[in-house]
Formats: C-alpha cells, structure tokens, sequence
C-alpha cells in the first residue's frame, strides 16, 4: 500500500507542480465551480491559490476577468471553513486593485469583522479596511474602534494596522481614535503596543508639544517589545535633534540606557542614534564599543550593521572609529562582499595606511 | 517628511512602513512567492523579476545572510531548493529586517514540518501565502512570531471539526521536539 503511495507520488512529481504551466483562461473558468452547493472546500481554496498564485506571477487580469472572478469569490462566503475565507479575504485583497464594484462585499466583511470567530475577525478587518473609502469609513467606525481595543491581539493589531494605512487618505477621522490607540499601546502584547504606538506617532507628526509629551512619559516607563522601543528611539533622537539645549538631556539618557537592552535590535537601534546625534568622541564611546562588539559577531548582519555604522561615523569624526582600526582590518577579508567593501573603504577613509598595507 | 529626503548618515525613519518587499525564489531563481510594499520602487512585475534575478544572481552561491543591491538592503537565507528573501531602505535598522526574515523562514518551516522544499511548499501554497499575509501588512510587521503566525495560516478545517486546533498542535508538538 505504501509503496503504490509512492509510485503516485513520483507520478505526480514527474508532472510537476500543480502550479506548473497554469493557464489563465482554464482557471478562470474553474472559479465556476465556486457557485456549486455545497461548497466543497479544498477543491475551492486549491482554486482560489492558483488565482491568487498567478496573479502574484505578474499575470494581467482585465478588468473584465478580475471583476467575474471577484464575484465568483463572493459565492464561497456560505461556506463556513476557516481556511477557505481566510482564502477568499487575500482573493479579495488582491482583486479588488482591479476589479470593478468590490464594495458589494462589504457588508459580508463586517459581518465577519464584529462575529464570533477570532480568526475571521482580524483577516475580516484588514479585507474590509482595504477596499473602504473614506466615505464608507464613518459607517464602520463604531466597529472600528472596538476592535482597536478588543482583548485578542490578532484583532487588535489588524485594526491599528489598518487605521494606520487609512490615516493617509482620512487623517482626521482616525486622529479621533487616539484615545483607544491610547488604551491599546499598554497591551501587554508586543505587537498590539508597537502598532498603537505607531498610530499615535503618525497622529501627532505635525505636532511637538504632543510628541514630546508622549515620549517624556513613555522614556520613564519603557515599553516591553523591542519594535516599539525601536521606534520609540528614533522619535527621542528626532526630537534631540531639533533641540539642542538642555532639554533633550532626558532622552538621551533614554538612548543611552537602551545599549544596555538585550535585544541586539534595540542596542543597535541606540548605537546607531547616538552616533546620528552626539558630538564629543567621549560621548560617543559607549555606543562605538557596541557597534565594536557588532563588527566581531559571527552573524554577517551584525557585522555589516557594526560597520556601516562606524563607516558613516568616520565622516563625521574619524577620530572616535581610531579604537576599532583592528576590528575593521579584520573584516577585510570578510566572507561577506557588502561588510568586506565597508570595512575597505572606512580604512582608506580614516588614512590609516598602514593597515590597508596589511 | 523631514526625514525622508536626508541622505547617508542620518538618523532612522520614525515609521512602521520597515518592509519593502518579500519574496521566495527556486533554484532557478524564479519566482515563487514575492510581495512589494512600496509603489514608488519596482512598481510593475517585470522590474520586479529583473530585480529578483539580479539579487539571485548575486545571492545564490554564497550564503552571506546580507547585501546592499539597488538602494535596498536585503537579508536572506537559502535551504535545498528555496531562496528567502526580506528587503528594506538601506536606511533601516538591518536587525529588525532580519527578525522578519526569521519569522518568515521559521513558520514556512513549521508548516512544511520542517520540508524546506519548493515540492513541499507547492504542495501547501495556500498556507504558506496566508503566512506571508499575517506576517506583514503593506509594509507594516504584523506579526514576527512564528507560532503565531503559523496558528493563524495553518488551520485546515475539513481534516479537523472546528474550533479543535488539533492540526496547529501537531505542528507545535513537532516544533519543540
């Protein structure tokens, strides 16, 4: 019996790849099926993949093709199979760049986004925040800002996600969530802070007074994922670097107290800011040994981040990179092309021939 | 928009849009899978795949893990027959790149039961497009966890009646072994 599994098996690899050779027209005219009942699940989804699969192949779909092949996908929102809709969601995702009329789902998408099931409800919001305009957005925002705060992380990620894109085309509608962007940044989920935290920045872009206000308070009580205190750096250092006076002192010592994280990414994040921003070479010196540490690790992107880092530095002020000559000669010869040229061109830059000569 | 315009030696972007584009190539270099986030750069399929054989051309025999290619920093990571990919602004912090890397290369992996392979991976297409999907959102890292993100593409409900995650547990069971 295991053997003639075996057989078949190398049958079928003999054929390739069920994605092999797709032609466009004959899938199109498998979305056909999607109006059988009952819906048959697998036979559905493996169709919706080569749509969505030829598409992702740079294939064109007329406007014509897209829009039958979307409405088609709608038939399949009577079946209740989890791994179909999320199916029919990335279908609608991708046609609905082309295809005409796409808001007929909208009504199936915020059934889904405010039902029972946790893992329609997230992929539902971001279908749905993705074919809305910024007139239909009113209708959905009472929905909206539940999800922002919604206690399973998935939803409430996939709402900030999608405000965050919407606040591009409708900015002020979604300033009107901050206070529930507000409640989400202290989720003790990772990513559920690190996307409210990145509404709240975008909201207040234009704004310093707010800006400083939510980084004061946030450098006092550092937030848990390494992402948001990434971008909680990048805000501080952007905010020392348009105030040079005395008033930026808290949030360099926030900086500087983050290349004590054990996160790499949140250590490398401080480095590279306090290299952007701080003068004197005594200063520099906690985050040059870091990125000096960087440019030993056996991982290449620690390497080349170490290096790129040092090299940028060494234009500004070569004498602070002197301590890491050694650590660079020995990247010369590095495995990696992109550190090895760094490391080359840093060495020439800070004149020391001697070791070039090495 | 300050900061976008500043050149070389500035400070990082205060953005969520990290991601530029994904992507997951064959032996051959083709594509398999790939997403690109931002418009203004390979905005259509055939600069898109002129990049992708330039980055496989230059990627594919040695494994060095990073690479500066057009403006783009692009980390990645190969096994068998399967190319991984994740691209950013060479202005980016190239270690949270790299942990969206890991997360993509680890849940293909979950999925696959450990089977980097393009015949497995073909075979379970649809989960791992779904993945992609859960693991960035126009450029936005939703998700960097590979076990969540693997519980939320893998669930395949007519070998199992609903709301018993039997599937997902397997995989998690062969995760931690």
């Amino acid at each position: 019996m295991s053997s003639f599994k075996r057989d078949k098996k190398e049958e079928e690899d003999s054929g390739g790849s069920p994605y092999a050779n797709l032609d466009k027209t004959i899938v199109l005219q498998e979305a056909r099926y999607f109006n059988e009942t009952p819906v048959n699940p697998r036979k559905c989804s493996h169709i919706l993949s080569k749509i969505l699969f030829l598409l992702n192949q740079g294939e064109k779909f007329t406007t014509q093709e897209a829009t039958d092949a979307f409405f088609a996908t709608t038939k399949l929102f009577q079946s209740k199979d989890v791994m179909l809709r999320r199916m029919v969601y990335l279908c609608i995702k991708e046609l609905s760049q082309i295809a005409q009329d796409v808001i007929i789902v909208t009504s199936s998408l915020t059934k889904d986004m405010t039902g029972k099931e946790d893992l329609y409800r997230a992929a539902a919001i971001r279908a749905l925040c993705s074919i809305t305009d910024s007139t239909m957005l009113q209708a959905i925002e009472r929905y909206m800002k539940q999800a922002i705060v919604d206690k399973n992380p998935a939803v409430s990620s996939a709402a900030l996600v999608s405000a965050l894109h919407l606040s591009s085309t409708a900015p002020d509608l979604v300033r009107r969530w901050a206070n529930e962007a507000q409640e989400a940044l202290n989720s003790d989920n990772a990513m559920v802070s690190y996307h409210a935290l990145g509404i709240l920045a975008s909201t207040r872009k234009n704004d310093k007074l707010s800006t400083v206000k939510l980084v004061t308070r946030l450098a006092k009580s550092p937030l848990k994922s390494p992402y948001a205190l990434c971008l909680l750096i990048r805000l501080a250092a952007q905010l020392v670097e348009n105030d040079d006076s005395d008033a930026a002192q808290p949030y360099i010592e926030f900086i500087e107290c983050c290349l004590r994280h054990k996160s790499e990414m949140v250590i490398y994040e401080a480095a590279h800011a306090i290299v952007n921003l701080r003068k004197s070479a005594r200063d520099l010196a906690p985050a040059v040994s870091v990125l000096q540490l960087f440019c030993g690790s056996s991982k290449a992107t620690l390497r080349l981040a170490g290096a790129r880092t040092l090299a940028r530095l060494t234009a500004k002020q070569p004498t602070a990179v002197a301590a890491c000559t050694v650590d660079l000669e020995n990247l010369i010869s590095d495995p990696n092309r992109s550190v090895a040229t760094l490391a080359v061109t840093t060495l020439l830059a800070t004149g020391a021939e001697s070791s070039v000569d090495r | 928009m300050v900061y976008t315009g500043t050149m070389e030696g500035s400070l990082f972007e205060p953005t969520l849009y990290i991601v530029k584009g994904m992507c997951i190539l064959d032996s051959d270099g083709n594509r398999i899978l790939a997403k690109y986030y931002d418009k203004n750069i390979m905005p259509s399929a055939k600069e898109q795949k002129a990049f992708e054989k330039n980055l496989f051309n230059k990627t594919h025999r040695a494994n060095a893990e990073i690479i500066m290619l057009d403006g783009l920093t692009c980390v990645y990571k190969s096994n068998v027959d399967l190319f991984f990919y994740v691209m950013g602004s060479s202005h980016e912090n190239e270690l949270i790149l790299q942990s969206v890397l890991n997360a993509l290369y680890e849940s293909v992996s979950i999925l696959l039961r450990r089977n980097v392979e393009k015949r497995v991976l073909m075979e379970n297409l649809d989960s791992v497009m779904l993945a992609f999907d859960e693991i960035c959102d126009g450029g936005v890292i939703l998700d960097s966890d590979p076990t969540s993100i693997v519980g939320r593409a893998a669930l395949r409900t007519d070998d199992v009646p609903l709301g018993e995650q039997t599937v997902v547990q397997e995989i998690l069971d062969a995760l931690s072994k």
